[in-house]
């Protein structure tokens, strides 16, 4: 199981990395899901060595919500987009003291 | 499961939607209010509005008549007990009081209202979810509810750009703070194979009795809980809006429309502390590791960045921003307290916390201009002379987030540091104290401001374009709702600072059910 979830730590780092440091609103999206996904490996993974159920039950709902974010994530991203004509996050820049 | 298990006369399924009865009502009226979206009549009027409060006054009924009762319902998914039904009605009068401020300001940004008033109560549902969880699945899935609600009440006001770079910037943080936690939830999985907190707590009872230290695997279990707690707590801090994880605050409350602003700042901070209060207190016991530390280090580096930002800051939302940040600090010594009277005494600078942020943003909404962006601190000089019930209230609120004597600030953190001192936090303590000193300036400025009027204008200009410069009120009349809010929130300001001996014992009482499993 350790195995398991040294590659999920691995994965969810790689998101994170992905949300910090990256400009494109699409590829933070991106990130943010492998960063999900990354927490759905450990839990089939410990769901898996522990012989019990309820790591695969709570899969499913991760996914499930994760599906919900992405219509949010998206919506949000089209009227971005609207507005600035683009999807650099750096021009998110209006809201300053 | 043909044979339901018959407790008390009740089978199980009626036994677990007792406790789940505020929350469905709730949810129940969230959808009549969407229905009204269908029919063009019915949905111009204020009838989501009216119907909305009618469904928030039932559901604190409800709670008001399941107070007492200790259910443990779904497997154990959900709790309702005294802890709950105190967060319950707090939750409520913050979703209330939202209600009440939005109607003038749903009308004058041109979008439609049912849908904003349903989301509003679907918000409400799943934060009293998520405080009566107690199962990691239960946890995050109505952290996700509550927070996808606050994306969408963010990015509200559809053609604002402001509006949308808030949603954004929530959205983006908000999710990155929920992987955390899920990932957290993973390693505490791994390493118990529990996902119910009762669960985890007779685990961690289990392995403390019997001295075990490292039985999963190479790495040790006491690393994978460390790790896992760790990781959940960043994901609930950025909820709470503490210090290093407090980015997203200043732009999501400036950017968001003001009722939700205030929904943000009541409700979901209350949520997550609620939650963040119910797992600190089944862990803190069993020593997993000294995060008493960690908590003061976020507790004094809120205080600290939070006052001296909002000092710098001239927009009164992000003022009211920082301050939050700052509150969140002085609500954290509760907890690092800890203990029968920290706790209770969290509970109680929670609940005088919502009157004081909710009477405070009522003021705002009433000052704010019709481009919906949110006043500069200099255009509040002079409102005292024009209007002086409402400049008072605001100087009582901003004396009350202060901490002067009589209000009740003051209790909250009279309580909240005096059990930090009985565990021997005694430079925490200073900190805060210094820091809420510090804070008092700032606070100030803003009654200076309203009650002495800059100078020069006044010499520079006729005496009627210095009236000009007062802000005027949009559509000449204050709406109704927001004087009740004020009303309702100075009361209780008032109430818990001068009478704090009923609230304390509602707090004590309900603290005492964080530990009765």
């Amino acid at each position: 199981m350790n195995n398991y979830l040294t590659v999920a730590s691995i994965i969810f780092c790689i998101g994170a990395l992905g949300v910090i440091t990256r400009k494109n609103l699409i590829v933070v999206f991106m990130s943010l899901e492998l960063m999900f996904n990354a927490a759905n490996l450990g839990f089939v993974a410990a769901s898996n060595y522990l012989n019990l159920i309820s790591g695969d039950i709570f899969v499913i709902f991760i996914i499930v919500v994760a599906a919900a974010e992405a219509a949010i994530a998206l919506g949000i991203a089209i009227a971005f987009y609207r507005e600035k004509g683009t999807l650099d996050i750096d021009r998110a820049n209006e809201l300053k003291n | 499961m043909h044979n339901m298990p018959s407790i008390y006369g009740m089978n199980f399924l009626e036994k677990s939607m007792l406790g789940i009865i505020p929350e469905t009502v709730i949810i129940i009226f969230a959808f009549f209010v969407l229905f009204l979206a269908f029919f063009e009549k019915l949905a111009k009027r204020n009838n989501s509005y009216y119907l909305s409060l009618i469904g928030i006054v039932f559901s604190i009924l409800y709670v008001l008549m399941l107070a007492g009762r200790n259910i443990s319902g779904f497997y154990g998914s959900f709790v309702f007990n005294g802890f709950d039904a105190f967060l319950f009605i707090a939750i409520l009068f913050s979703g209330l009081f939202t209600v009440l401020m939005s109607k003038d300001y749903i009308e004058n940004s041109g979008m439609p209202a049912p849908e904003y008033y349903s989301l509003i109560l679907f918000g409400l549902s799943a934060m009293m979810f998520l405080v009566s969880s107690n199962n990691l699945i239960m946890v995050f899935l109505s952290l996700e509810f509550m927070s996808i609600c606050a994306y969408i009440l963010t990015g509200y006001i559809k053609d604002n750009t402001r509006s949308t770079e808030a949603a954004l910037k929530y959205f983006v943080l908000g999710a990155f703070a929920s992987a955390f936690l899920l990932f957290g939830s993973v390693f505490i999985y791994a390493s118990t194979g529990r996902l119910n907190l009762y669960g985890i707590h007779s685990f961690l009872q289990n392995v403390s009795y019997l001295g075990v230290a490292g039985s999963g695997g190479s790495i040790g279990i006491k690393v994978y809980i460390s790790a896992g707690l760790i990781l959940f707590l960043i994901g609930l801090a950025f909820k709470m809006s503490l210090f290093p994880f407090h980015s997203w605050t200043p732009d999501a409350y400036d950017g968001a429309p003001t009722p939700v602003t205030n929904f943000m700042a009541t409700g979901i901070k209350l949520a997550a502390f609620a939650i963040f209060l119910r797992i600190y207190s089944l862990i803190y016991d069993f020593n997993v590791m000294n995060f008493n530390d960690i908590l003061w280090l976020l507790a004094v580096f809120s205080m600290t960045f939070g006052n001296i930002a909002a000092l710098l800051s001239t927009n009164i939302k992000r003022l009211l921003a920082y301050s939050s940040i700052a509150q969140a600090g002085y609500i954290l010594t509760g907890i690092i307290g800890g203990g029968f009277y920290g706790y209770s005494g969290t509970l109680f600078y929670l609940l005088s916390y919502i009157f004081m942020t909710a009477g405070a943003f009522s003021v705002v909404i009433i000052f704010e201009n019709s481009n919906l962006i949110s006043l500069d601190i200099k255009k509040y000089s002079g409102i005292g002379y024009k209007y002086p019930f409402i400049a008072a209230s605001m100087s009582f609120f901003l004396l009350s987030f202060a901490g002067i004597p009589i209000t009740s600030g003051f209790m909250g953190k009279f309580y909240v540091f005096s059990s930090a001192v009985k565990s021997g936090y005694n430079w925490l303590v200073i900190i805060a104290l210094l820091n809420s000193a510090f804070a008092a300036f700032y606070y100030i400025k803003i009654i200076v401001k309203m009650y002495m009027p800059d100078k020069e204008p006044a010499a520079a200009s006729s005496n009627s374009s210095v009236q000009g410069n007062i802000p005027e009120i949009a559509g000449g009349a204050i709406d109704e709702g927001i004087m009740i809010t004020i009303i309702i929130c100075l009361i209780l300001t008032l109430f818990m600072g001068i009478f704090p001996q009923i609230f304390i014992n509602f707090a004590n009482n309900s603290a005492g059910f964080l530990w009765r499993i």
